[in-house]
């Protein structure tokens, strides 16, 4: 079966001041029909900007300078910068931000921003698109979806509106929803909640998920396929049970090891040494070679790829042995 | 308990909000940090944890009742000696410290203002405290902008620390820190306290990092304490319904299977708050009474230092509700 996206190659050059950089640099994933992928990784490390670029939304200063999006056997144009995808292509992928608010327009109804899609992009009558957007209201979980049609966003709370914004992205009848840390900006209980709507539309409506996020603790709840990145790379990627539980990049098990678990207080966290490289100092070789325990001088001349390490399971690592040697060996690295 | 080094009682803040309703941010909190104690104050986005720390630290003034230091009530204003007792440190590096001052300047003027060692004795005292929270003494010299998130939030503790407080309040410290440098701050945390001896309040919406550092918790929901304990009573077993559902709620780094929602909606406004047990509308275990009777946070059975508000806190943890 073909995969339901693919991403070819993605490579984003970002201008600060006078300098260009690439803030992603050569990504490549694809993704199953009804699957989901995360990716996971700290803040500037292009996670964001892969989604903005596979929607075709890059943000000013931002240029989509190699790389194919193929959705359903069908390669995107990328050539449009700035205004997302023409129409037709459009309709089968759809964003969900971090921050509703900023995402919703503040001065027209929910409901409305809900039926747009309907109406203009799939083409149906007005009474239609607006049974339509009831429809969406109910099916993402919101209460007496005929009188919050008329709400404003600013009427609603955070997690209501991030419901929202989920209607929205489902308007067009998307197949590939993108979520660009859809809960980060929400209470746990909240968080839960919207995970478990997401995980029930996947059903719902095969969908096929790609979600970006910073923490690995929600990870292993919203999908089975796991891509870390680290400065505009994909440096891990596999199945999500095995990479938490073996991972074989030394970034990976740095991030894990940093993290802490609210069911095992007494583990001390252990910080990654050093701290994130300015991307526009990036020397050749391994980008997180300067920080890492097993750094040889191999490290800083060879320019290191995924390869695969395991079944499924890639690691962009001269040393990705020695990674699964120690943990064989029960250190905690 | 050892000697309670603050005493909150039947502590309420009230704002008034621009259609002349009142919000009520903190509703009657009754609280006690012993000395040389790590609390933990824990809860969502608008129950009141930060507005409680600021009454603590004297930047918000209370609606009602009393915030008590070492036996004696803090007023309205407070002396030069009682604002330098009690530091905040905040949630966001970035904008907690002037970026127009080298870090130098930051530590140099509280000593100068506070005479707190003689002039000749300030580059001294200031290379100390760099040491001190783990910075080169290089760093003296570097504006904000010069450092990454974690080095800020170590110049903030550092501005926090140099006027010698007995206590800090720490208001999400590590929120906006990447996973990779959060670590190294908590770890500061356990020095400072360790080698300082001083007395913390750890505000954070983090169970897992209240779960490490703090020795007793107190979780808050719409200006209430609603369960209050050592850190093993509240985490082992929760007793206020809401507890359980923020511990179940809260992201798990092997959990591969969905969490199923504890708790139906959201949090109402603090504007309207439910009568009876605020929490009432969302719980997995509300019956008739919760609607109208608000529980008070009492003890659990015999137990003298585990409280909770709840009228079935003798009872063991609801189970999930389901939901879509």
């Amino acid at each position: 079966m073909t995969p339901i996206l693919e991403v070819e190659g993605l490579v984003v050059e970002m201008r600060r001041h006078r300098t260009v950089f690439r803030a992603v640099d050569g990504v490549s994933f694809a993704l199953e029909r009804g699957g989901a992928l995360a990716i996971v990784g700290e803040s500037g490390c292009g996670k964001s900007l892969t989604l903005r670029a596979i929607m075709g939304l890059l943000p000013n200063g931002g240029r989509l300078a190699a790389g194919r999006v193929i959705i359903d056997g069908v390669t995107l144009d990328t050539g449009a910068r700035g205004r997302g995808h023409g129409h037709g292509q459009h309709r089968r992928m759809s964003i969900v931000f971090q921050d509703p608010l900023s995402a919703l327009n503040p001065v027209a109804t929910v409901g409305n921003q809900i039926a747009e899609a309907p109406r203009h992009v799939l083409g149906l009558g007005r009474s239609a698109s607006r049974a339509r957007a009831v429809e969406l209201l109910r099916l993402v979980g919101i209460p007496d979806p005929e009188r919050r049609y008329h709400a404003y966003p600013h009427e609603l709370s955070g997690g209501t509106r991030q419901r929202v914004m989920i209607a929205i992205a489902l308007s067009s009848d998307p197949s590939v929803l993108l979520c660009d840390e859809p809960t980060t900006a929400l209470d746990v209980t909240i968080q839960t909640q919207i995970l478990a709507l997401l995980a029930h539309l996947r059903v719902e409506r095969s969908l096929s998920l790609v979600f970006v996020t910073h923490d690995l603790g929600v990870v292993s709840q919203v999908a089975e396929r796991l891509a870390v990145m680290y400065t505009g790379r994909l440096v891990e990627t596999g199945p999500t049970a095995s990479l938490l539980a073996a991972p074989r990049h030394p970034y990976t098990s740095g991030l894990l090891a940093a993290a802490l678990d609210v069911d095992t207080p007494e583990r001390e966290p252990l910080a990654i040494p050093g701290s994130l490289p300015d991307p526009l100092r990036l020397t050749n070789g391994c980008a997180f070679q300067p920080r890492c325990q097993f750094a040889t001088p191999e490290c800083t001349t060879t320019d290191v790829r995924l390869e695969l390490v395991g079944p499924d399971h890639q690691a962009a690592c001269l040393h990705s042995d020695v990674l699964s040697a120690a943990q064989a060996v029960g250190h905690h690295v | 308990m050892s000697k309670a080094l603050i005493e909150v009682d039947d502590l309420s803040v009230t704002f008034r909000s621009e259609h002349g309703r009142s919000l009520r941010a903190v509703d009657d909190v009754t609280l006690q940090v012993a000395e040389g104690e790590f609390l933990g104050l824990v809860g969502e986005s608008g129950c009141g944890k930060t507005t409680i720390a600021k009454c603590i630290a004297g930047r918000v003034a209370p609606s009602a009742g009393t915030v008590r230091f070492d036996g004696r009530e803090l007023g309205a204003r407070r002396t030069t000696e009682d604002r330098r007792a009690i530091q905040m440190v905040f949630q966001d590096p970035y904008s907690s410290l002037n970026p127009r001052m080298t870090v130098r300047h930051v530590l140099s003027e509280l000593l100068t203002v506070h005479r707190l060692v003689p002039r000749v004795d300030i580059e001294a005292r200031c290379g100390e405290l760099m040491t001190l929270v783990g910075l080169p003494r290089g760093a003296l010299d570097g504006l904000p902008s010069q450092f990454s998130g974690g080095q800020r939030q170590r110049i903030a503790i550092a501005r926090a620390l140099t006027v010698e407080p007995r206590v800090i309040i720490a208001d999400e410290p590590v929120s906006a820190l990447d996973v990779s440098v959060q670590a190294t701050i908590l770890q500061l945390f356990e020095q400072l306290r360790s080698r300082l001896g001083l007395t913390v309040v750890f505000i954070s919406h983090n169970l897992a990092v209240v779960r490490h550092l703090s020795d007793r918790v107190a979780v808050m929901y719409l200006g209430r304490i609603v369960e209050e304990g050592s850190r093993e009573q509240v985490f082992r077993d929760p007793r206020h319904p809401y507890t359980a559902a923020l511990l179940a709620s809260a992201p798990r780094l092997h959990q591969i299977e969905l969490v199923r929602p504890m708790v139906r909606g959201e949090p109402p406004s603090p504007i309207d708050v439910p009568p009876g047990c605020s929490f009432h509308p969302r719980c997995p275990r509300s019956e008739e009474i919760c609607a109208h009777d608000s529980p008070r946070l009492e003890r659990i059975g015999a137990c003298a230092e585990h409280l909770a508000a709840c009228h079935f806190r003798d009872e063991t943890s609801p189970e999930a509700v389901d939901q879509p």
